[in-house]
């Protein structure tokens, strides 16, 4: 420390020391955690981001000591971030979960109980509730971490078991625009093309993502191929905010919240104008739509043609110059091959299905789909929201193999695949999520299984939610490895196996599934959700002398839950459920996923083909073998998907529309809320790893220098953010990122003052039900100089 | 800082040269003598920090107190692809100066395989710019 004396070093840190430490357990794994310390090895997957990074778990002596990536998978080819390094920190962490907890009241403290008490007490509430109140007082809430074999074993009990579509997840939180999107532009969803177009990539156009943060590893390939390919490859980062992923961008836009409508618009307008666009590929493919009807290209144009460069800029604020819009749109055009790249910043929004819209309409008028480098790709935020959740059936809404729940056909198709009566799936779908807890509130909802994650962190605008998940007229069962903010609810809680102590499949971004195997026993009497399913559907069924119950979970009886229980899921679900689907799986036996280094991107209907790696691009002919049963002809582009019978793309237009809140004299700037790359959604995971919570301990917001030096607001501050639904107080950065009128905080901290969702907007897209986590209006203060802060993990 | 290094890095470099031999080794072989060689106690010059202290990012620091060092790594793919400095030197208790070459083998094993007779991966790729070709 020679360029600083020790005095100036903790000056500078003022905000981050602290005399108390309250609350807080650091367990240190001192000198550990060097590969060569290994004695086994066992391949699995990432859990702590959609990526899909594949990885080996090292144990010595039947404890795990390392992880290294595995160099000849194609999603990460063997890179790894500090999440996917360190995790096997918590597998034996003394937080976790290891004996069934329960209370009567919330008020109580838990007590520890057996299993078999457990699942009495779980069985003989759902019963009472669907007895006295009906089936749909029963829900689900799920997770795009629980394993796929877990997200359709539990959905399968809920609608044919309790008779109810109460399912659900957290990918509405995330992913739900994203679904919307493709189903409505190209009928199908999730990608066509894959990470292996990145490499094949001549112009990435990123926008509402901090991809170099929140899929490090993805974003890695990505500035690789920049980096190599300096001059020829082109990147463009549109986002309101500056952030890590600007770093290797040819061209920064910069807009307003939720003003990106305008932008896409005045995109598609420049293509039309400068007659950048394929119109063979459009003849040949597309179709364009405006509300419920259909259009023709002049109209289109016409419409769009309101968006001139000159106007997007003035809606998005001013701060982009006409002319890049301009440039942008070219360079998207006439590239080799363009990838359009998003996430949280498009999904979550009052118009996220639009903003997906807007960006597949610029690769319909541009052809650039279909052919090597050229993909729109939006990237998934966990690591089975597509897998598990949106493929397996995971949302109130959709059924195993992408079948609408209110398509008779396809209900009744899924009754008969099950063996239960017709009839017993009700045709209406449940709650969504904000639905669902809006339920909870109003105590339509009286007893609901929460599995591997935590909304009383993670849902917007939360206090009012949270409020209704602490009444005792509600039922809270939580599946979990730690104590969480949600874990302070429930009345019954369920320590569970982490990845790695049981065997299953997670789905990721790219159409991929991969198998993590057991590799070792849970701590103590945690155990595999999948059991936990069967043996409460189980008591479910005897106690309402109900058959079906049985009848649904007769072909998992008798079976071990390490490995031969979700393998017999996961055959039932992949040769029943998705024969005959566009996420054909058929071919991805649990056999062929041992043997792959990295999984199989469907449509892979046999083991053959799966053995190849299974489909690189759908609806591409000699690529996707689905092609040649829905094609007729030689076209080289068959768009089967389920939603559109007529097999075409649609072109939509969609208008600029403000988001739910704009700013006003009384909360005059934006909030946006966004992710950060050491830690994973609400921090009980990567809260309790030394190295990951010491990087970003707290939660922080980013404020512009110009609106610092306006309010004197200094680094380290303590700054409170007020909306119409709260307020919170947390230490500031002031840095070039947000735009100026827009302050950006992270939602990683369990400290009760610095929960950003309390005050985040719950108002959601008509469309797909997300969320506006990115966008609301706020003030801030300064309240204090620096102050001394406490990192909080929750305990039990 | 960079001058303390140069003994360690050479330490490391013997031994490694002594422990692979010819022929090609596993990760595991490359990694144990590599890393037995180069792990290294926080050294002297290091302030002690308290629990509050050490919830403070290196860098916040280091970019102060080592600008070259963290100015080579802001440029590097490392530091372009977000690869922080506990992921290669510990955290605070278990700071290595020089780290393991275990550490590269957790995204580089398949060159560590390919070059088992080489010596430690910094001696051509320096540490924290990692281009063999800069100056």
């Amino acid at each position: 420390m020679n360029a600083i004396s020790r005095r100036q070093f903790i000056k500078r840190a003022a905000a981050l020391t602290a005399a108390s430490y309250v609350g807080m357990k650091l367990p240190f794994f001192l000198a550990d955690a060097q590969g060569q310390d290994a004695d086994t090895w066992t391949r699995g997957t990432c859990r702590l981001c959609g990526v899909g990074c594949r990885l080996e778990l090292g144990l010595r002596n039947g404890k795990p000591v390392a992880l290294r990536g595995v160099s000849d998978s194609r999603t990460n080819l063997g890179y790894l971030c500090m999440k996917g390094m360190l995790f096997h920190k918590i597998m034996e962490h003394p937080d976790r979960l290891t004996k069934p907890l329960y209370r009567e009241k919330k008020s109580d403290d838990f007590r520890e109980i057996s299993w078999e008490e457990a699942l009495d007490i779980a069985a003989q509430k759902f019963v009472d509730v669907k007895t006295e109140y009906g089936s749909d007082a029963c829900a689900y809430y799920g997770s795009g971490q629980a394993q796929t074999e877990e997200t359709y074993f539990f959905q399968k009990v809920m609608r044919a078991g309790l008779q109810t579509n109460n399912v659900e997840g957290n990918p509405r939180l995330c992913m739900a625009s994203a679904v919307g999107g493709y189903l409505t532009s190209f009928g199908a969803d999730e990608p066509i093309g894959g990470y292996s177009d990145i490499e094949q990539c001549y112009y990435f156009f990123i926008i509402g993502s901090n991809m170099a943060e929140a899929h490090p590893v993805i974003w890695r390939r990505v500035m690789r191929r920049k980096l190599d390919n300096p001059d020829t490859v082109k990147v463009v980062n549109a986002d309101p905010r500056i952030s890590a992923t600007s770093r290797i961008a040819d061209l920064h836009l910069q807009f307003d919240p939720g003003t990106d409508l305008a932008l896409l618009n005045a995109m598609a307008h420049v293509i039309i104008e400068e007659d950048l666009v394929d119109h063979d590929f459009l003849r040949d493919y597309c179709v364009f739509k405006k509300g419920g009807d259909t259009i023709d290209f002049d109209q289109f144009a016409k419409d769009v043609a309101e968006y001139t460069p000159e106007k997007a800029a003035e809606i998005c604020g001013g701060s982009m110059n006409p002319d890049d819009i301009r440039k942008t749109a070219r360079w998207f055009a006439n590239s080799k091959g363009t990838m359009s790249m998003w996430c949280m910043g498009i999904n979550q929004r009052k118009r996220g299905v639009w903003a997906n819209n807007l960006i597949h309409n610029l690769h319909l008028l541009t052809g650039q789909l279909c052919k090597p480098g050229a993909d729109s790709f939006s990237l998934t935020g966990q690591p089975n929201a597509c897998g598990g959740v949106r493929e397996g059936g995971g949302l109130c809404h959709i059924l195993p193999g992408h079948r609408p729940v209110a398509k008779d056909p396809l209900r009744k198709d899924v009754e008969r695949l099950w063996g239960v009566p017709e009839g017993r799936i009700p045709p209406k779908p449940g709650y969504h999520t904000m639905a669902m807890f809006s339920a909870v509130n109003d105590r339509k909802i009286r007893a609901i299984w929460i599995n591997c994650t935590s909304p009383a962190q993670s849902l917007p605008n939360l206090t009012p939610y949270r409020d209704g998940m602490a009444q005792d007229e509600v039922f809270v069962v939580v599946t979990d490895v730690f104590a969480t903010k949600t874990t302070e609810v429930a009345n019954l809680v369920l320590p569970t196996a982490f990845h790695f102590e049981k065997t299953g499949v997670y789905g990721c971004t790219e159409r991929r599934s991969q198998i993590t195997p057991k590799a070792k026993d849970a701590p103590g009497e945690a155990m595999p959700e999948v059991w936990m399913i069967r043996e409460w559907a189980r008591r479910m069924g005897e106690k309402l002398n109900d058959p079906v119950f049985a009848k649904v979970i007769e072909p998992f009886e008798g079976l071990e839950p390490d490995f031969d229980l979700p393998k017999a899921i996961w055959d039932e679900y992949t040769q029943k459920l998705t024969k005959g689907r566009d996420n054909d799986l058929r071919g991805a036996t649990y056999d062929v996923l041992l043997q792959m280094p990295d999984g199989v991107q469907w449509p892979a209907p046999t083991e053959k083909f799966a053995l190849t790696g299974g489909a690189v691009k759908k609806f591409v002919r000699g690529k996707d073998p689905l092609v040649e049963e829905h094609g007729e002809g030689d076209a080289p582009y068959v768009f089967y998907g389920p939603a559109h019978a007529d097999k075409k793309l649609y072109v939509w237009f969609r208008p600029h529309a403000l988001p739910g809140e704009v700013p006003d004299d009384e909360y005059p700037m934006y909030l946006s809320t966004g992710r950060i790359i050491d830690h994973w959604h609400t921090t009980s995971m990567t809260g309790r790893i030394p190295e990951l919570l010491r990087a970003n301990p707290y939660s922080f917001v980013e404020i512009n220098p110009k609106d610092a030096e306006r309010m004197g607001i200094k680094p380290n501050d303590m700054i409170e953010i007020t909306t119409r639904r709260g307020k919170v107080t947390m230490p500031a950065r002031v840095m070039e990122g947000p735009l100026e009128g827009t302050v950006f905080a992270y939602w990683h901290d369990m400290a009760e003052s610095r929960m950003i969702n309390k005050v985040v907007n719950d108002v959601f897209d008509p469309g797909s039900q997300e969320p506006e986590f990115k966008i609301g209006a706020c003030r801030i203060r300064p309240v204090s100089g620096p102050r001394d802060l406490d990192p909080v993990v929750t305990q039990l | 800082m960079l001058t303390a290094l140069i003994p360690l890095v050479a330490l490391a470099l013997a031994s490694c040269a002594q422990g692979t031999g010819s022929g090609v080794a596993t990760v595991e072989e490359t990694v144990e003598v590599a890393a037995q060689a180069s792990r290294v106690d926080v050294p002297a010059d290091h302030p002690s920090l308290s629990e509050q202290e050490q919830l403070i990012a290196c860098a916040d620091c280091h970019r102060d107190t080592t600008p070259d060092v963290y100015d080579s790594w802001y440029a590097s793919t490392h530091g372009i692809g977000n690869v922080k400095c506990y992921q290669c030197h510990g955290t605070y208790e278990d700071m290595k100066v020089a780290p393991a070459v275990s550490n590269c083998a957790t995204c580089h094993a398949d060159m560590i395989t390919k070059q088992a007779d080489a010596p430690a991966c910094w001696t051509c790729h320096p540490a924290h710019t990692f281009d063999p070709h800069a100056e």
